[in-house]
């Protein structure tokens, strides 16, 4: 008897057949799982074992259900110190709200560095941070055990997502490209008063001041008050992320094409 | 006996979430009940509205927790007619098989918890046992085993991995074993059919009356799957039967679901053969600077964009494992929409409970409500 017409047939007068029926297709299950058992036995074996990548799917007398974590994995994030720009754009594309740009110890004291620190108590590991990420400094790892009895200490600073970095932990390998035909940061230079906040805060040093001439004025006519030089702005340096423009004194900079 | 009212929840193992359903007995017979929703109310709709199209996709997958791939496909339709951007075929036939296999994880968690109202233990671990495959295949390529963020306004976040269309064939013959193992379980045992049989009757007249969709409207014998009636994303080119039963009582859903998961494993050949021979972008290269993930927008662009980005209306429908889903964004201009609707079809199937309920016995409601599939996430939002 095959198994669709086991499957469509109404239950049997027999009191015995209805009975034993049930029973023995429970009975062919538990021995087919004594064979297979489908569980991992955590913490001994751990998803990310190299062995289970290999069995992700269905191999004969192999353990099935059992799935490996891949790199893609968005666990706790990694961060690269060193090539960190403080761009913002990890904590403004935080729907979470859970990105503080805080200072780093070491360096300058007058300009200290900033640096992602997490709050984990609210980060979903939707990604939108590694995402926006332009320098890949902070990407997403598969370490995904984060328990701790001190709600304080699911707060990583930059340093210790800089000791995950450098554990060699994979990181997820995604990178999204750069859309072609980005818009552009564009400046209306009527407005400008050469202030060079743009420049001083850029993160890639991309804006520079160049010297712009000064009109004539007429004896007695009344001159504007500013500094006569304007940003030019590199767009393949840029990283699009809107410092300048929310520094500029004078919303004299905006997003655009560049013709 | 007197008459009196029975609260079933807000937390009990029928309700498979936070809801109450209030039913008037007289002994053991149901003569009225009133299902209470709300319980689990978290704004979605009104969070949209202060979210950029992008970030709403976080909360698609919060809204309903078996099936966040298929309700993100529904937001980012409609998103996307609103926002005029067309995203590439091959975004397309991606976002379709994150819909079939939804559809497979889903009805596998409808089975493993359905089967547990009845008491059977074994049914539920195969069931959870096999839809860990299915998550494992979306962890592969998505990063995460339940809250996905996958989809983008324009396309999908990545492509797919090396190798993948091979695992996936792998456990799709995985599952087309199952199936049959399954109905083995269920429908070859005595007391399943006992208990299920002429039971939760819902005709199709009473279907229409109350809005009730998908599996349970297909159980009564209409024939309605608005992946046929009205092909949304690429479903016009794949060759896939509609699954109805004629009974109208608990198996009937049970038959229609496990069909649908049948043909979703034909869909999905179908999908993965055209993904291995039509390489491609996954993302739209021409979208608006904040549209694309990585940049969120600064400064005065959210006023610049008032000024500039064209203004639209977004209406999508979609055959969610559930039922029909169907969502609504309006954008007035801005980097959020400016109003956030969906349609949830659980809400009706369960708005409808005096329809299948009156007239059965106290111990009927877990079976009947078993077979609703009900996901509160989205009956809420």
């Amino acid at each position: 008897m095959t198994d669709e017409a086991t499957a469509t047939e109404k239950p049997s007068d027999n009191p015995i057949l209805f009975v034993a029926k049930p029973m023995l297709t429970a009975a062919r299950q538990f021995a087919r799982s004594l064979v297979r058992p489908s569980t991992v036995v955590y913490p001994f074996e751990r998803l990310e074992d190299p062995a289970f990548r290999k069995e992700v799917a269905v191999a004969p007398g192999k353990p099935i259900g059992v799935g490996a974590i891949w790199d893609n994995y968005r666990g706790v994030h990694a961060l690269n110190i060193n090539t960190c720009i403080s761009c913002n754009l990890c904590a403004f594309s935080c729907p979470d709200l859970c990105i503080d740009m805080v200072n780093v110890p070491g360096g300058d004291p007058k300009h200290p560095k900033k640096c992602p620190q997490i709050d984990y108590g609210k980060c979903s590991y939707c990604g939108f941070c590694s995402d926006a990420c332009p320098e890949g400094c902070l990407t997403m790892t598969t370490r995904y055990e984060l328990s701790t009895p001190k709600r304080a200490e699911m707060i990583y600073s930059p340093t210790r997502l800089f000791e995950i970095y450098r554990t060699k932990l994979p990181m997820n390998p995604i990178r999204l490209e750069r859309p072609e035909n980005e818009d552009s940061i564009l400046l209306e230079p009527p407005l400008c008063i050469g202030c060079n906040a743009c420049s001083r805060d850029c993160p890639t040093n991309c804006i520079t001041m160049v010297d712009v001439t000064k009109p004539e004025f007429k004896p007695g006519e009344k001159q504007p008050r500013r500094i006569w030089k304007e940003p030019v702005i590199n767009d393949s340096d840029c990283v699009r992320c809107g410092t300048c423009i929310s520094v500029c004194p004078k919303e004299c900079l905006f997003w655009g094409t560049r013709k | 006996m007197s008459e009196m009212w029975l609260n079933m929840g807000p937390q009990h193992p029928m309700t498979h979430g936070l809801w109450n359903l209030r039913v008037k007995i007289d002994g053991e017979m149901i003569l009225d009940c009133d299902p209470e929703m709300g319980y689990l109310h978290r704004g979605i709709e009104k969070i949209s509205e202060d979210r950029h199209y992008n970030e709403v996709i976080t909360l698609m997958d919060r809204c309903c927790y078996v099936a966040g791939l298929a309700w993100e496909h529904l937001y980012i339709l409609a998103a996307e007619q609103a926002l005029h951007v067309t995203p590439p075929e091959r975004a397309d036939y991606i976002r379709a098989m994150c819909d079939e296999f939804q559809r497979i994880a889903s009805h596998l968690m409808w089975y493993a918890a359905f089967v547990q109202d009845l008491g059977l233990m074994s049914p539920f671990l195969y069931g959870m046992r096999d839809r860990d495959l299915v998550l494992d295949l979306f962890q592969s390529f998505t990063g995460a085993r339940m809250t996905y963020e996958y989809q983008r306004v324009g396309g999908v976040r990545s492509d797919l991995p090396a190798g993948f269309t091979d695992r996936a064939r792998k456990v799709l013959d995985w599952l087309d074993e199952r199936y049959v193992e399954y109905d083995r379980l269920c429908l070859g045992s005595t007391i399943f059919r006992e208990r299920c049989d002429d039971l939760g009757k819902l005709t199709a007249r009473d279907c229409i009356a109350t809005g009730v969709t998908g599996p349970m409207l297909r159980s009564a014998g209409l024939k309605r799957d608005l992946r046929k009636d009205r092909p949304y994303s690429i479903y016009k080119q794949l060759d896939f039967d509609v699954a109805v039963a004629d009974a109208a009582d608990v198996t009937a859903r049970y038959l229609v679901r496990m069909e649908e998961m049948r043909q979703s494993s034909r869909m999905l050949r179908q999908i993965l053969d055209w993904l291995d021979h039509h390489p491609g972008p996954v993302l739209a290269d021409r979208l608006p600077r904040w549209l694309g993930a990585p940049y969120a927008p600064q400064g005065r662009e959210g006023y610049l964009l008032k000024r500039n980005y064209p203004k639209g209306l977004g209406f999508s429908s979609v055959e969610e494992p559930h039922g029909e889903a169907q969502a609504y964004v309006v954008n007035e201009g801005g980097e959020h929409p400016y109003r956030v609707k969906f349609r949830s079809p659980v809400f009706a199937n369960i708005s409808a409970a005096r329809h299948y309920l009156v007239g059965y016995h106290v111990a009927d409601i877990p079976p009947i409500m078993g077979s609703v599939d009900v996901c509160v996430g989205e009956v809420d939002r």
